[in-house]
C-alpha cells in the first residue's frame, strides 16, 4: 500500500449549513497499478486530488503515504520528495526552457538525483518524446502535447513513486492523449510506479487497471 | 538550478520588467544619492570647521539677554564681575586642558610705530603734537606662561621665547610683539622698547582733554609672533584686514603689567580700580563642550554665559546648514518614497508572476526560498541601478549644492558677528571652501548601505503577498 485515504472529510461553508464535496471517502492504492478516477463534472475529483497530492487539508481524516501521515511528513516535504503533479494546464515556467522547467523540480526536491543534472533532464525528456533541440526552446514554443509532455518528465524527475495527475489529457487531441496514457501505463508497468489519473474519459478509464468512481462525495470501485 | 540562479535567469528573460525596475531605481538612486552626498558634504563641512574653531570657551555677559532687557531692569542691574577665584575653579575641572585670563590695555609709543595695513605707510606716530600719542598698541594681558593664542595657533612664536612664570607672576616688563612691528621698527629679541602711558584730564570749562601726566613704559622685547592665517584670500575682506591689523599690534605681557599701568593711567581713581579678566578655557576635547556648559553654568554669576569657540559655526555657516536640512528632507521623503514605489512596482510584477510562484510551491520549494528568489532579483537589479545612480546623483550633487550655496551666499554676506574673545577669522567662504562633495568610499559605503536597507524594507509588501499564496487555487 503506497497511498492511503481514511474517512476524508471536505465541505465549503454555505452560509449556515456545509455543502459536503467529499464525505467520509476512504480508498488505497497500490504500487506498480494504474489508477483512474471518473465522475461528473463538480463532483470533487480535483479536490480529492488536491488532498492526496497536499496541495490542501482535508477538513477531517488522514491520508497515509507508505503508512505515514502527510502531516508527520510535512505537506513541502511530501510534495517535493514523494509525488510528481501533472495538471490539466501544464502548469510550466514560460520564461525558462522545457529542461530548465525539469532541472527545477530536481533542484527542489531532497531525492538522490544523479550529479549530472541536465543530461538527465534531456535523456528524461527524450524518452518521453521531447527531442534536444524542443527542450531547448521556452516552452511557450511548444505544442500542449509537448507541454505536457515536459510536465510528465518534470514529474519523473525527481525519482518519486507516486504520480498523480489531474486532466492530464483535457485540452489534447485523440492522438496526443494515447501516447500520454501509454507513457502512463509503461511507468506502471515497468518502473513500478503508482499512477492516479483524474478523467472524463470512460474510454481512458477502461485502459486502466482499477477505475474510482465518484458520487455524492464518496469513491467507490468501478467494475 | 537554485533560488539565486533562478533570480538571475528570470531578470535576463523578463528584459521589459527588469529595465523598467532599473529605471526606476535609478530615477529613486539619483535622488538618494544626491541626498546623502549633500547632508556627508555639510557634515564633513561642520566636522572640519569646528575642529579649526578649536574647542576654547570663554565666559562672558549675555548680550542677546542684556538687549532684551527694559531700561529700568537695566539701571538696577549691578553687573558683578567674574571672580579670579571662580575663573581659577573652573579651570581645574577636569574638561580643562588649560586656562588663562587676560586683561586688555592699550597704550602710543614714539619710538615705533603701529601696523595700519599693506596699503598704509603713513607716519602716524609722529605727530604735529606731541603730547597726544595715538594709542595704537593693544596690551594683551596673560597669566598663562606659554601663551594660549600660540598653544591654539592663532599666533606661532618665530623667535625668541615666551615668558617663565616668574615673569607673569612679578610682572616683569618683557613683551611678545608681531612680526609686522618688529619687521617695520627694525626691533629685534632683546631690544627695549619705550612706551608712553598717559594720563588724561578734562577741562570742564574749556571742554579740552589734556595730558595730565604720563610715564614711559621700557619693555623688553622677549619674542616675535608672527599670526597664523588660516584664510589666505585677505583681498576682497575689510574686516578681515581689520581683524588682523588688530593682532599684528597686540603686545603680550603680564596681567600684572596691565595692572599696574592701568591703575597709574586712572591716575587719583586708582584705588577703585577693581580687575576684569577675560577667562579662556581650552577643553582637551571639543566633544566636552556640552558638559562643560552643563557644569560650569550653575557657577556663574546673573547674566553670564559660557562661549565656545565653535558657536561661530551657526554664524558662518548659514548657507551650509540651510542646505544640510534641506538634504536631509530630501532624504527621508526619497527614502520613503522609494519603499512605497518599490513594493508597488515589485508586487504588480509578482502578480504577473502569480502563476510561476504558484508552480514553485506546488513543486514543494519553500517559502522562504521563494522569497529568496525574488529578493535576489529585486537586489541585483537594485545593485545595478543604485551603482549606475551612484556616479550620476554625485555629479547631481555636486552642481545643486554650487546652485545652492550661490543663491543662500547672496543671502547672508552682510551678515555682522559681534566681537568677542573667540572672534574668529573664519569666514563663511572658508566653509564654503571646505564645502566639497566627493565620490568617498564613506558616501559609498553609506549610500549602499541605505539603499539596500531600504530595498529590503520595500520588499517587505510583495513578501506579505508571497506568504499568503495559496498554490491550490492557482493551479487546481
Ligand atoms: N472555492 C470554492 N467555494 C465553493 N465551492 C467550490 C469552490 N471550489 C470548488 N467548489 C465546488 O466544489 C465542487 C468540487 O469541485 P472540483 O473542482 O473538485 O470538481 P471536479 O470534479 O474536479 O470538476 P471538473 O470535472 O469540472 O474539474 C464543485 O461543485 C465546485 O463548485
Ligand atoms: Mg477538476
Amino acid at each position: 500500500m503506497i497511498l492511503e485515504a481514511k474517512n476524508l472529510n471536505y465541505y465549503y461553508q454555505d452560509g449556515e449549513s456545509r455543502r459536503y464535496i467529499l464525505k467520509d471517502t476512504s480508498v488505497s492504492f497500490e504500487q506498480g497499478k494504474f489508477y483512474t478516477i471518473l465522475g461528473q463534472s463538480g463532483s470533487g475529483k480535483t479536490t480529492l486530488l488536491s488532498l492526496l497530492s497536499a496541495m490542501d487539508k482535508p477538513h477531517s481524516g488522514e491520508v497515509l503515504f507508505h503508512e505515514k501521515n502527510l502531516i508527520e511528513i510535512g505537506y513541502d516535504s511530501y510534495r517535493k520528495n514523494k509525488i510528481g503533479i501533472i495538471f490539466q494546464n501544464y502548469n510550466l515556467i514560460p520564461t525558462f526552457t522545457a529542461v530548465e522547467n525539469v532541472l527545477i523540480a530536481m533542484s527542489i526536491t531532497e531525492n538522490d538525483i544523479p550529479k549530472d543534472q541536465k543530461t538527465v533532464a534531456y535523456n528524461l525528456l527524450d524518452y518521453i518524446g521531447i527531442s534536444q533541440e524542443k527542450a531547448n526552446r521556452t516552452v511557450n514554443k511548444l505544442s500542449g502535447g509537448e507541454q505536457q509532455r515536459v510536465a510528465i518528465a518534470r514529474a519523473l524527475s525527481t525519482n518519486v513513486e507516486l504520480i498523480l495527475a489531474d486532466e492530464p489529457t483535457g485540452n489534447l487531441d485523440e492522438e496526443m492523449e494515447q501516447e500520454i496514457i501509454d507513457i502512463f501505463k509503461k511507468l506502471a508497468h515497468e518502473h513500478n510506479k503508482c499512477v492516479i489519473m483524474v478523467t472524463h474519459s470512460n474510454d481512458i478509464a477502461l485502459q486502466s487497471d482499477e477505475v474510482l468512481y465518484l458520487k455524492k462525495g464518496v469513491l467507490n470501485k468501478h467494475e | 538550478m537554485s533560488f539565486f540562479k533562478r533570480g538571475l535567469l528570470s531578470i535576463t528573460r523578463r528584459p521589459g520588467k527588469s529595465i523598467i525596475l532599473l529605471a526606476v531605481l535609478f530615477i529613486l538612486g539619483n535622488v538618494i544619492a544626491g541626498a546623502i552626498s549633500i547632508t556627508q558634504a555639510t557634515s564633513n563641512v561642520e566636522s572640519t570647521i569646528k575642529d579649526r574653531l578649536g574647542s576654547a570657551a570663554t565666559i562672558e555677559l549675555d548680550y542677546e539677554q542684556l538687549d532684551k532687557m527694559e531700561e529700568s531692569e537695566l539701571m538696577n542691574f549691578e553687573m558683578q564681575p567674574l571672580k579670579l577665584d571662580l575663573i581659577e575653579e573652573i579651570g581645574q575641572l577636569s574638561y580643562v586642558k588649560y586656562y588663562d585670563f587676560n586683561t586688555m590695555l592699550y597704550l602710543g609709543s614714539k619710538e615705533v610705530n603701529a601696523y595700519y595695513g599693506e596699503d598704509t605707510e603713513v607716519d602716524f606716530a609722529v605727530e604735529e603734537n606731541e603730547e597726544y600719542i595715538s594709542t595704537d598698541f593693544q596690551f594683551k594681558g596673560i597669566n598663562y606662561a606659554p601663551v594660549v593664542d600660540f598653544e591654539e595657533g592663532k599666533g606661532k612664536l618665530v623667535d625668541g621665547r615666551v615668558f617663565t612664570e616668574d615673569e607673569i607672576k612679578n610682572g616683569t616688563p618683557v613683551a611678545i610683539i608681531s612680526s609686522k612691528i618688529a619687521e617695520l621698527n627694525s626691533v629685534h629679541v632683546g631690544d627695549t622698547i619705550s612706551f608712553i602711558n598717559s594720563v588724561y584730564s578734562f577741562n570742564e570749562e574749556t571742554g579740552e582733554e589734556s595730558v595730565d601726566n604720563s610715564r614711559e613704559v621700557p619693555i623688553e622685547i622677549i619674542g616675535i609672533f608672527e599670526p597664523q592665517k588660516v584664510n589666505t584670500d585677505t583681498e576682497n575682506n575689510e574686516e578681515f584686514n581689520w581683524m588682523d591689523i588688530d593682532y599684528q599690534n597686540t603686545v603680550y605681557v603680564s596681567n600684572e603689567l596691565v595692572a599696574a599701568e592701568t591703575k597709574h593711567s586712572m591716575g587719583e581713581m586708582a584705588g577703585e580700580y577693581e580687575e576684569y579678566y577675560v577667562p579662556i578655557f581650552v577643553l582637551k576635547q571639543p566633544e566636552d563642550a556640552q558638559a562643560f556648559e552643563e557644569e560650569v553654568n550653575p557657577l556663574l554669576p546673573e547674566l553670564y554665559v559660557v562661549r565656545h569657540a565653535s558657536d561661530a559655526y551657526d554664524s558662518i555657516a548659514k548657507p551650509i546648514e540651510s542646505m544640510s536640512t534641506l538634504s536631509k528632507y530630501v532624504l527621508i521623503v526619497s527614502i520613503a518614497t522609494t519603499i512605497l514605489i518599490i513594493g508597488l512596482v515589485v508586487l504588480l510584477f509578482l502578480r504577473d508572476r502569480k502563476h510561476e510562484l504558484g508552480i514553485y510551491l506546488s513543486l514543494g520549494e519553500s517559502r522562504g526560498k521563494v522569497i529568496g528568489q525574488i529578493m535576489t532579483e529585486v537586489l541585483i537589479v537594485s545593485i545595478i541601478g543604485m551603482t549606475l545612480s551612484l556616479f550620476t546623483g554625485n555629479l547631481l550633487a555636486q552642481s545643486v549644492s554650487d546652485k545652492m550655496i550661490e543663491s543662500n551666499n547672496e543671502q547672508t554676506t552682510d551678515e555682522m558677528f559681534y566681537y568677542s574673545e573667540l572672534q574668529t577669522d573664519l569666514t563663511t567662504d572658508d566653509v564654503l571652501a571646505a564645502y566639497e562633495v566627493n565620490l568617498s568610499t564613506e558616501f559609498i559605503l553609506l549610500f549602499y548601505g541605505v539603499g539596500i536597507a531600504t530595498i529590503l524594507l520595500s520588499t517587505l509588501i510583495p513578501l506579505i503577498y508571497i506568504m499568503r499564496l495559496n498554490p491550490k487555487k492557482i493551479m487546481m
